[in-house]
């Protein structure tokens, strides 16, 4: 465990095509081989042209790549057939849904709440006591709400006041030109919301690729309504990462003036859009961030935060095929 | 249907051959491995491997049926597999020496092993590939007990989490 990035981003526009089993990219000024080995992922951030013999082969590799449109928005994925797959997982993921439903999408609601707490807590620690009853009602209600729910519509209800809440949050430790008012998704109509709806995004294909490499079925999901979109199961497992990957690396780009309003995001569109080089930034941080590494609790072994999302995938299996208990990745734990 | 790397993990590890069985494999982690095989399935060249109902034999000579191992890391659990090919290949009267060859010589003071089954031995194996049927029909894989090897086995991360 613990190796760096298996991502490749492609921000300029070209061709892809297979060269002597290798992937080769030919932009403006000039060719570029992208090897197999150590390349699990790829992203087009540009105008593409592939080949289906491209296509073979990185399907033949295993290697996803995710796809996005000129504003940012995610177009879709190029998910390889030949994912692992068990019928006795797939039957079993189907009768926990039917079964265990609940249960498996409080333990997330559950999960936001407490990585949540961990990240407003430094802010806490470091005098912003305006926090504290937000904090309280994290650490002392949250899990007692979940609890008491007999179903998915008041579980997202909860859900929807954590998120309110915790954006609200932000101006008490954001500067004025980053704070929230209004979190607003599509299109985003300021920086922040563009750098939570991009980081969001980004969270959710990392998501993909991790499920990928285990034998999960992407269109049964839990919190989420199954199928709502092809890869529903995604949208439940990054939840709880949410706070610690993507909203960290957002504080850490704008308090550390990574990313500045005036340079980094698109005048055209009134700031609502990161532009390329604020793209840049933000993914190189996120990046970083999802390559550092922790000492896993259970484990006993060094793993990264993108693995950490594999193994809740792991998590799942185990509680879907084995009955232990789902719980996700805990932030303060460590597990 | 049995096969001889689910023989092979239910000497090694029941709780592997259960996983493996029901096809919860999972991915090699080393990256060499991995673009080994999609050079090889790019290929399309099959090496001289011969595949009969649960068996891929290495070799077939006249005397002996040859199995390769990297290295001697698990004997016994070697050793099952082969001779699960020497008793399916005695069932359709073709009757072998079993040569186990090892590249790596890590454990054993030799790296090539001959296997010679009697009649009786056969008997034997025949009576727990019964019993590995019976177990790989339970609705759940045994708890992970963990072993030295378990750090380097692919579900480390999935048994222990
Ligand atoms: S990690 Fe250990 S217990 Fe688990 S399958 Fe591998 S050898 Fe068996």
């Amino acid at each position: 465990m613990g190796k760096s990035s298996d991502t490749r981003y492609i921000f300029s526009a070209g061709d892809l095509y297979q060269k002597d089993f290798s992937i080769a990219f030919r932009k403006e000024d000039g060719n570029f081989y992208i090897p197999i080995k150590d390349t699990r992922e790829l992203y087009c951030f540009n105008d593409i042209t592939l080949s289906t013999k491209l296509l073979q082969l990185l399907a033949k590799a295993g290697i996803v790549v995710h796809f996005f449109g000129y504003y940012e928005n995610y177009i879709g994925t190029f998910y390889p057939k030949e994912q692992l797959l068990s019928g006795r997982l797939t039957v079993a993921q189907a009768l926990a849904y039917e079964q265990n439903r609940l249960q498996i999408a409080g333990q997330i609601i559950k999960g936001i709440a407490k990585n949540t707490y961990f990240v407003l807590y430094h802010y806490y620690r470091h005098g912003k006591s305006e926090l504290k009853d937000f904090l309280d009602w994290l650490r002392k209600d949250v899990s007692r709400l979940v609890d008491s729910v007999g179903n998915i519509k008041q579980l997202l209800r909860i859900e929807g006041e954590i998120w309110a809440r915790f954006y609200q949050s932000f101006r008490v430790f954001l500067p004025e030109s980053f704070a929230m008012n209004k979190r607003v998704k599509r299109p985003p109509d300021n920086p922040i919301n563009a750098l939570i709806s991009f980081g969001n995004t980004l969270l959710y294909t990392k998501t993909i690729t991790q499920i990928f490499h285990t034998h999960l079925n992407q269109t049964i999901s839990f919190l989420h309504e199954p199928a709502e979109r092809r890869f529903s199961l995604s949208l439940d497992l990054s939840e709880v990462f949410k706070p610690v990957l993507v909203c960290k690396t957002i504080f850490d780009c704008v308090n550390n003036r990574k990313i500045m309003v005036e340079k980094h995001f698109d005048k055209k569109l009134n700031y609502a859009l990161l532009n390329e080089l604020g793209r840049k930034v933000f993914i190189e941080a996120f990046e970083e961030r999802l390559n550092q590494t922790f000492e896993h609790q259970t484990l006993r072994r060094r793993c990264s935060y993108k693995q950490a999302i594999r193994l809740d995938g792991y998590k799942l299996i185990k509680h879907i095929l084995e009955g232990k208990n789902f719980v996700p990745f805990c932030m303060e734990d460590k597990k | 249907m049995l096969t001889g790397t689910v023989v092979n993990y239910y000497t090694h590890c029941q709780r592997q051959c259960w996983l493996f069985y029901h096809k919860i494999n999972l991915e090699d982690n080393s990256e060499d491995v991995r673009v080994g095989k999609i050079m090889h399935e790019l290929k399309k060249q099959d090496k001289d491997e011969i595949a009969l109902e649960g068996i891929k034999l290495d070799k077939l000579t006249a005397e002996y049926v040859v199995e390769i191992k990297k290295s001697d890391a698990d004997l016994a659990a070697a050793r099952a597999q082969l001779e699960f090919y020497l008793v399916v290949l005695h069932d359709k009267g073709v009757n072998r020496k079993g040569r186990l060859e090892c590249l790596e010589k890590n454990k054993q003071s030799k790296s090539v092993h001959t296997l010679i089954l009697t009649e009786e031995d056969i008997r034997d194996c025949k009576t727990q590939y019964q019993q590995i049927e019976e177990f790989l029909k339970q609705e759940l894989p045994p708890p992970p007990i963990r072993k030295p090897t378990c750090k380097k086995c692919a579900y480390f991360e999935y048994c222990f989490i």
